[in-house]
Formats: C-alpha cells, structure tokens, sequence
C-alpha cells in the first residue's frame, strides 16, 4: 500500500474511531452539519460512481488586470501520488482535535488534488518595486463529493488581490455537490493579502469552506465574502495574527437565498498590537436560517491589540431565524475590544424617502439591500487597490447576481 | 381639468398620526407656477401637511381630498404621488447607507421618467447635469459619489435636497425648513432655483420661519396654519406680522366648516 492511500485510510479510521461532530456540539448546535458519510465518500478501492463525472477542472487560475511584476508560481498536484501528497501537504498544520477538526480529517480521507500557489519577489527585484499581484481563482468541481486544497503563501512584503470564486450549473449527472473545502494561507512580514471570495452553490449542495489564515508581523488580510445558502453551508474562517502589528478585517454578505447558511470567523491575536475586524451582514427572509458566529481570542501578551466585531441580521420580510453570535475571550489587560449584534428590518425612513423619490416598493428594497451590502464589504477594503478591486468586483455583476438569488427565494409579500 | 384649475386642490384634509388628530380639515389650491408660504407653530401640523400628501404611512388620512393636477393623490401609493410630480424635501434628511448619490437619484429620475412614457437618461448625460446642477447649489461634486447623505453636514444634506428638487424638475414641491442649516450662500441657491424652476410652471408651498427668506421667495400668499386648520391667509403682510408678534397664545380651534373655503393661490 502506498503512503498516500495509507494516509488517507489512516484520516478514515480516526474518523471512524473519535466520531463526528456531535448534534449537541456547541459550535455547530444551531445548524448541524451532515453526517460524516456525506463528506468522506465512498472507500478509496470501492467501485466509481457510474453516473457521468462532472466537466469541472478543479482550479483554473488566471491573472487579472497588468501583468504581474512579482513571481506566482503555482503548482497544481495529485493527493493521490505520495511524493505529490507529500509536497501539496507539507509545512500544513494537522487536523488537530478543534471543534472543527472533524472536517480536517474528512479532508485528509478524501483529499484528490489541490493547488499550491507562491507569491515572490524575482530574484534581483525590491519587493517595493513589484506591483500588487492581482489573480482570478475560479474552483469548479470535478467530482460529486469533493474534498479541494488550497494553499497559498505571500513571500515578505507582497501584495496580493486574489479573487476565488465558487459558482457552477448544475451538475450534468444530477448529483448534488458535497464539498469539504480546505484553504490555508501564510502571510509573511509585510505581505497583504486582499481576499475576494464569492460561494454561490447550488440549492441542493452541501458545502463546507475553511480558510485558515496565519499572519507575520506586520501582514494585512482582509476578506470581503458573499455567500448564499444550500442545503448545508458552512463558511468557516480561523485568522492566527501570530506576529506584532499584523492586522485582519474580514466581511460577510451572508444570504440564505431560501436555504441554509453559518459563518464562523476565529480571530486569535497572539501579538502586541494585533488588530482584527469581523463585520457580518446576514439578510434572510421567510423561514431562512443563518447563523453568524464572530469568536475572537486576545493572548496573554497581546499588549494593545484590538478587536472588533460587529453582527448585523436584517429581516427582508417574514420570520427569518437569525442566530448572531459575537464572542470574546480576552486574556490581558490592555486591549480595546468591542462587539455587537443587531437585529431589524430594512431602515424605514431610508425607505420612504427612496418611494417619495419615485421608486417603487420593490426598486427601494433592492437599491437599500445592495447598499447595505456594499457598505458592508467596502468597510473591509479601506484602502487601494483594495477598495479598486472590490468595487470592480462588485461591479461585474458579482454583488447583483447574489442578491437576485436572495430576492428570488422570498415568497411574494403584498407591499 | 381646465387651464384656470388649481394644480393642487386639498379640500377637508383630516390627518391622524397615532391616535392624535394633527391636521383638523385643511383647504388649500395652488396653482402651477405659484409659491405658498407655510406659516405656524410648532406642532401647528405644517410637516403633517406634507407626509400626508407625501404618502407616509404613519401619517393616516381619515378624511377629505386632496387633487394633483386633477389626480386623486390620496388613492395612490407613496412612490405613484412622487411619478405623478409631488416632491416633499425632508426636514431631517436620512442616510442612505451604501448607495451612491448620483446612483439614487439618477434611479429615481429614471423610473418617473419610465412612468412618464420616456426614455431613461443614461448615465453619462445625467452625470453631466448633475454635476452642473450641484456647481450651481455649491455642493461639492465628490458628494455624487458618496453614499446619500452618509456623513453630509446639515447643509450639504439640504443643497442634497436641492439637487434632487432640482434634478427631478416636480410639478409641485413642498420644502420643510429648507432654509435651515443653510448659510447665506444656500440661501440663494434656494432663491435662483425656487425662481428658476417657478419659470418652468412648478408650484411651491415652501415651510419657513424666515421673513428675510419669505420676502425674498416673493410669494404669492402667506397662510397660517393653526390647531390643524388654515387660520388666516394673506399677503407678505401676514408673514411680517407674525415675525412681528409671533404666533401668539394658542387660541380656541378655528371653525373647521367648509366657509373657511379654500384658499386660493394663483400665479
């Protein structure tokens, strides 16, 4: 038996053996996730599903905008082959035994391909003489249980606006997509990475995505997500600010669009004037479900860090279920942290005032949403070519497409 | 609807905002192109007047009429007395978080244009005259791109509403304390549009304390309005006796029979 069967098999027992996430799980008790079968698949010698395999071809990756002055050097590689395995998984933290870590060992019993992506100063270059590296990372699924890697790493002083986006048709065999998503990301000293994540799975999908982020002294990572629901939708981000003066804003557009639909972002500041934002913005109507969980964690010794979380849930219409949940562990004295969640329905001042423009009902809603929704992701890029990037972003189309999927999903209400 | 028909005709207007009875029967024509100036005190009901005709669903019309240009406003929604040319400036303007200014207004243009029967106005000629039109108001042209009114100083919040009335060019406007958080400067931006826009057959009923500002608009009447009634209409004369003397004590309720007859404002 080769290593990396033996590896995957040796992640299926320890499964087997510890179990999966309890119903009872705190972490997960709001919206549980399926059962282990869902994510792990048939055994790797059983016979292969008979039904046509998707037409995806795992990650494209493309550069966007001027050509990249810095080095990318990407690598796509085979889970499969063991010395393949081997590099795609080295220098990769464990599954560990989090909360979450069930799903890290899903992925480890599944894992087929993934790619891993260096950005670098060329050899003869000032990092200060390389422009920001812009790149497009389109995922599309190559089977119906998937278990996709990611790794990315920003050599010191890089700059970096990546988009990933995760949208699809339907699948050509009919099956539904089950997705374990695994996307690990090291920012060295000075490195900025601007991290634009779109996830538009299908109604019918179950999806799981986890971006664990470890940040050096003084790197910036800010993501601006948009996420719609499915039959099972988790967004799970975990940012380590290990190094002094290391700072991450992250933002979610969160909509069930008639499904289901969790967040979760774990900030850990373990360094003296650390900094990290989490803004959420979930909007639900009818009998939807999201779930938004902000945890963050000041170290003993993170002198001056700072926190801040701030939870919004606005209520389109109807009697969305909306669970948000900041959460702060704080382990020294000197630090500033503030946290919030707020609860309502669209401003109704900004609404009228929209209908006495001339605006009907549904044309003020859609103008408000798409508003608050910008708002909310633009607060993550503060910045060029950050806030650049989003806006274009925004404005291909991304944020309307989003929101149409939401709007479609309520049921018609009498204005 | 003949030429001599007022473009505005309110008759036995009654208004409730919760169980209060703000306005008690308000008469009122005005006719295209003239300017009316609303006087009262505070709580007089001069604001209710117009959420009342503006559609706002918190202020609750229990009975009478009120005709724009021969069109029963009261049976139309909010945003159908906006089409139909009713503008109504906000006292407190609100935010509007995350949509750009130029992107409000020019959607608001567009969609009164639509039900108008004409072409929407592409972004780059309505870019072009809104950019003119804020030059003119002394709004800086960065604020077309900001968020609506998100972080506006008072007066940028009220040139904002300039810009909308004069933008979206309404058959009848009514402008709450439009002068109020403005300086000398917005003032007269107010005095040319008012004028400019007066030229073009739009009628005013303009909310303001100011005798300066009032003498200025050259109104055609002046009206006080008290307990929720129309207690005395007249001229400039009018305006300057109040500034004079103030409202006075609140006197017993004026008749609300319909001999108060309407009171009728011509160009």
């Amino acid at each position: 038996m080769d290593t990396a069967l033996a590896d995957r098999l040796a992640a299926r027992h320890h499964l087997h053996s510890q179990g999966w996430i309890a119903r009872r799980s705190e972490h997960f008790h709001h919206l549980p996730p399926p059962a282990l079968e869902a994510w792990i698949g048939p055994e790797p010698d059983a016979p292969a599903c008979e039904a046509p395999a998707l037409s995806g071809a795992g990650w494209l990756l493309q550069p966007v905008g001027p050509a990249a002055t810095a080095g990318v050097d990407a690598r796509w590689l085979d889970a499969l082959d063991p010395a393949q395995r081997n590099a795609l998984f080295a220098d990769l933290p464990g599954p560990g035994d989090g909360e979450a870590a069930p799903f890290a060992w899903a992925h480890r019993a599944l894992c087929r391909q993934g790619l891993r992506l260096r950005i670098h100063t060329p050899p003869g270059k000032a990092t200060a003489d390389c422009d920001t590296v812009w790149l497009h990372l389109h995922h599309q699924p190559r089977d119906t249980v998937e278990a996709p890697l990611l790794v990315l790493a920003l050599e010191p002083g890089v700059r970096c606006v990546l988009i990933e986006t995760h949208d699809r048709a339907p699948s050509a065999c009919g099956h539904a997509l089950v997705q374990n998503l695994h996307t690990h990301i090291h920012l060295a000293e000075g490195a900025q990475l601007q991290h634009l994540r779109l996830a538009l799975p299908q109604a019918q999908d179950r999806m799981a995505q986890h971006v664990h982020a470890r940040l050096a002294q003084g790197a910036r990572y800010q993501q601006a997500l948009v996420a719609t629901g499915a039959a099972y939708h988790l967004q799970r981000t975990v940012v380590q600010l290990q190094g002094a003066n290391a700072q991450a804003r992250t933002a979610a557009l969160l909509l069930p669009a008639g499904q289901v639909l969790e967040q979760q972002v774990h900030t850990r500041l373990d360094a003296a004037h650390t900094a990290a934002h989490t803004e959420v913005l979930a909007l639900a109507a009818d009998h939807e479900r999201v779930v938004a969980n902000a945890h963050s964690r000041i170290a003993p010794g993170a002198h001056e860090a700072q926190v801040r979380q701030r939870l919004s849930g606005v209520a389109l219409n109807g009697q969305p279920r909306m669970v948000l949940r900041p959460h702060l562990e704080i382990l020294h004295d000197q630090v500033q942290a503030t946290h919030g969640a707020t609860w309502g329905r669209l401003p109704e001042d900004a609404l009228f005032y929209a209908l006495q423009r001339g605006l009907d009902e549904a044309q003020a809603r859609a103008l408000l949403t798409e508003g608050m929704a910008r708002a909310v992701l633009e607060r993550a890029f503060n910045d060029d070519p950050g806030a650049q990037a989003l806006a274009q972003w925004l404005d291909s189309g991304v944020l309307a497409q989003a929101l149409a999927r939401q709007l479609q999903a309520e049921v018609p209400h009498a204005a | 609807m003949t030429p001599s028909t007022p473009l505005l005709q309110v008759r036995d207007l009654r208004v409730d905002v919760g169980e209060r009875t703000v306005l008690r029967s308000v008469h009122l024509d005005v006719a295209a192109g003239s300017l009316v100036v609303l006087m009262g005190a505070n709580g007089s009901g001069k604001s209710t007047l117009g959420m009342a005709l503006a559609g706002h669903p918190a202020y609750r019309v229990a009975s009478g009429q009120a005709l724009l240009g021969g069109t029963d406003l009261l049976g139309l929604s909010a945003h159908e007395r906006a089409r139909q040319g009713l503008f109504v400036s906000f006292q407190a303007p609100p935010d509007v978080p995350g949509v750009k200014n130029n992107l409000f207004i020019r959607t608001a243009l567009n969609a009164q244009r639509q039900a108008q029967g004409q072409a929407p106005q592409d972004a780059f000629d309505f870019l072009a005259d809104a950019r003119e039109s804020a030059k003119r108001l002394g709004l800086p042209e960065s604020l077309l791109g900001r968020p609506v009114n998100e972080g506006f100083s008072g007066g940028e919040r009220k040139r904002n509403e300039l810009l909308q009335l004069a933008l979206l060019r309404p058959r009848l406007a009514l402008l709450d304390e439009i002068d109020s958080g403005l300086d000398v400067d917005g003032v007269r931006a107010v005095l040319a549009l008012v004028q400019h826009l007066r030229a073009q057959g739009t009628a005013f009923i303009v909310v303001s304390h100011y005798l300066q500002l009032i003498e200025q608009l050259q109104p055609d009447a002046v009206l006080r309005l008290d307990q929720g009634c129309i207690a005395q209409s007249g001229g400039l004369e009018l305006a300057r006796e109040i500034a004079r003397s103030g409202f006075g004590p609140k006197a017993t309720a004026p008749s609300t029979a319909p001999t108060a007859a309407a009171h009728t404002v011509e160009a």
